[in-house]
């Protein structure tokens, strides 16, 4: 077990490696001079060569990359090009309604999509498999950054119920809070359930065609216990590992559902730094979300061994 | 990608016969004349678009913004008084340039890394089997942002990102299927004539996983249809005054308190091509499936 966790711990270590290598030789090779941009309208070419030499770019690139490293290891993103704050303050602030935000809607769709998915394998045969399998089929094929206009125009736009975008802290209002977060949360909860719901039907359906199902069938166990007490915890642990491996999803989701409803996430400044070329702001958030993705799926595959006795053996 | 679902490759060894032409045609047209019907629509509002186009995609006219659907405007205008029919017919032109970047990076790199793998085995299954793991399921609007913000926003550099994103879905189905075929007696005879490694993934493995492809690049397709819809929504994909599905939402969202038809004509467009392409995959996999019967 030991080295299956090793393992484990050593490809997470890889895959941000390569990550940090992608975000730093990315942004530092793209065109335009920091230095330039940082002097702006006071830049002359003597000024420039000294911040260049200041801020270390006259250095051969894996040097900086190295120097980079080793101040991101320490903690430190760096400073903003644009507004010329740290960019751990920057991405501190954005994180709490980036955060808050995922976490409802994947705890939404994970209590939606996993009784539907469930019962779809079980009443495969059922008068209601068919519009539902339709429906899901439709689900994965709607975009969902239009469900979000669309529930923008229902919800706010024609019942004016509830706000088409904006973010208040929790410290602030908590009803306020929750208002602002209900449409962008059902926007992406709408994007993960079909494609989620798929996962456990196809998963359950096989489960169900294990043979201690047969057994407990033919001893009588009534359909309902069977589909709780064997097929749903056979079910679910595999899909806690496919929600790990469909983090990516989750997080493009949120950029563009951020974008959507103005909500000042982690999506949003990653965004806005692209269009201002603001590069350190863009390694800083490529670089905490890949982080937030490799430290998720580490921690669903240490459970996983902890929960699953065939793991641990191998 | 992300929605692709884990029944869509079918589980038997495929047969190394070939069917006769023209029958996938008709299957297809029986079991699903929804997708037929929506994906042959798209088909032609891509190739014919220019020509079918009743005005021009980009010249504004601010007199005629924001109609509704009537009889000189058979869908309405946009903001910018531009002709929607118009403009969602170069949309489609541009979907249909996304769907073949996708395909072609993530179908050419991802059975060219699976073929190796499954193929060969060995060290090189162990490594490409990380590189695709990793490859498999990051962010692609990361992805995306970042190739971006190293290039420049356009509708090459944000399918590319894309296109990563489809690599390994090729490259574990066509590992599969090199997997399964690896023993099969017909390779073992190729093997018996003196035909090396390389020649006999190429000439006999590969021309028998082109159903499991097929079925795999219908679904990246639809999936690349929608990533480009929404990295244009962001701004990352193609640049004004090009049409496409996302920029052409951006704009709606902007007036959708004045215009709300407009965003629900755009979106239930591009939403019917998507469909008609994940219905076709659906209908593949079942023909695949069952031989065709």
């Amino acid at each position: 077990m030991a080295v299956y966790l090793m393992g484990r711990v050593v490809g997470g270590l890889v895959t941000l490696f390569c990550v940090s290598a992608l975000a730093f030789f990315a942004t530092a090779l793209a065109p335009g001079n920091p230095a330039a941009v940082l002097l702006g309208n006071l830049a002359t070419p003597e000024r420039i060569a000294t911040v260049t030499q200041q801020m270390g770019l006259d250095k051969p690139l894996p040097l900086r990359y190295a120097i980079w490293l080793r101040q991101v290891l320490e903690g430190n993103l760096g400073t903003s090009n644009l507004s010329f704050r740290p960019v751990n303050d920057l991405v501190l602030l954005a994180l709490p309604p980036t955060l808050e935000m995922a976490l409802l809607s994947l705890l939404l769709a994970v209590l939606v999509a996993i009784p539907t998915g469930l019962f779809l394998a079980q009443g495969k045969d059922s008068w209601w498999a068919r519009p539902l399998s339709g429906a899901v089929t439709l689900g994965i094929s709607v975009p969902g950054f239009w469900i979000g206009l669309l529930l923008i125009l229902l919800f706010s736009v024609t019942f004016k119920l509830l706000p088409s975008g904006g973010y208040v802290p929790l410290t602030r209002s908590v009803s306020g809070n929750l208002r602002a977060m209900t449409l962008p949360v059902l926007t992406l909860a709408i994007y993960l359930i079909p494609a989620l719901v798929r996962f456990v039907r196809i998963t359950a359906a096989t489960v169900l065609r294990e043979d201690y199902i047969d057994t407990a069938r033919a001893k009588g166990v009534p359909p309902l216990r069977i589909l709780l007490q064997h097929v749903a915890p056979n079910t679910l642990i595999t899909t806690v590992t496919y929600i790990g491996l469909q983090l990516g999803v989750l997080i493009s989701g949120a950029i563009v559902v951020e974008v959507i409803f103005s909500i000042p996430g982690l999506g949003r400044l990653g965004m806005n730094a692209v269009l201002n070329r603001d590069y350190p702001v863009i390694q800083g958030v490529v670089l905490v979300a890949a982080t937030g993705y490799v430290l998720v799926n580490l921690t669903i595959d240490l459970a996983y061994s902890l929960i699953d006795p065939r793991i641990r053996s191998r | 990608m992300s929605a692709l679902p884990a029944d869509s490759v079918p589980n038997d060894t495929p047969s190394p016969n070939r069917r006769r032409r023209g029958t996938v045609f008709f299957y297809l047209l029986h079991r699903s004349p929804v997708a037929m019907g929506l994906v042959t629509l798209f088909l032609l509002a891509a190739l014919f678009g220019p020509w079918l186009a009743p005005y021009s995609m980009t010249d504004t006219n601010l007199t005629e913004a924001l109609q509704l659907p009537g009889r000189a405007h058979w869908l309405g205008t946009d903001p910018l008084g531009r002709d929607v029919l118009s403009r969602l017919l170069g949309a489609a032109g541009v979907a249909a340039q996304a769907f073949l970047i996708v395909v072609v990076i993530g179908g050419v790199f991802g059975t060219l890394l699976g073929l190796i793998a499954g193929g060969l085995g060995g060290l090189f299954d162990l490594v490409i089997s990380r590189v695709i793991e990793i490859l498999q399921g990051f962010p692609t609007v990361l992805v995306a942002i970042v190739v971006v913000a190293l290039l420049n926003p356009s509708l090459t550099n944000a399918m590319v990102a894309v296109g990563l994103a489809a690599v390994p879905d090729f490259a574990r189905v066509a590992r599969g299927v090199a997997i399964q075929l690896r023993e099969r007696e017909f390779i073992e005879a190729a093997r018996g004539l003196g035909m090396g490694e390389m020649r006999i993934l190429v000439s006999e493995v590969l021309p028998n996983m082109t159903g499991p492809l097929i079925i795999i690049a219908s679904f990246d397709g639809a999936q690349a249809i929608m990533w480009e819809a929404a990295l244009s929504f962001l701004g990352l994909g193609v640049q004004p005054p090009v049409p496409s599905f996302g920029s052409m939402l951006r704009e709606a969202q902007n007036f959708l308190a004045i215009q709300p038809s407009l965003a629900v004509t755009i979106g239930v467009t591009v939403s019917a091509i998507i469909l008609g392409l994940n219905l076709l995959g659906d209908a593949l996999s079942d023909y695949y499936d069952t031989g065709g019967k």
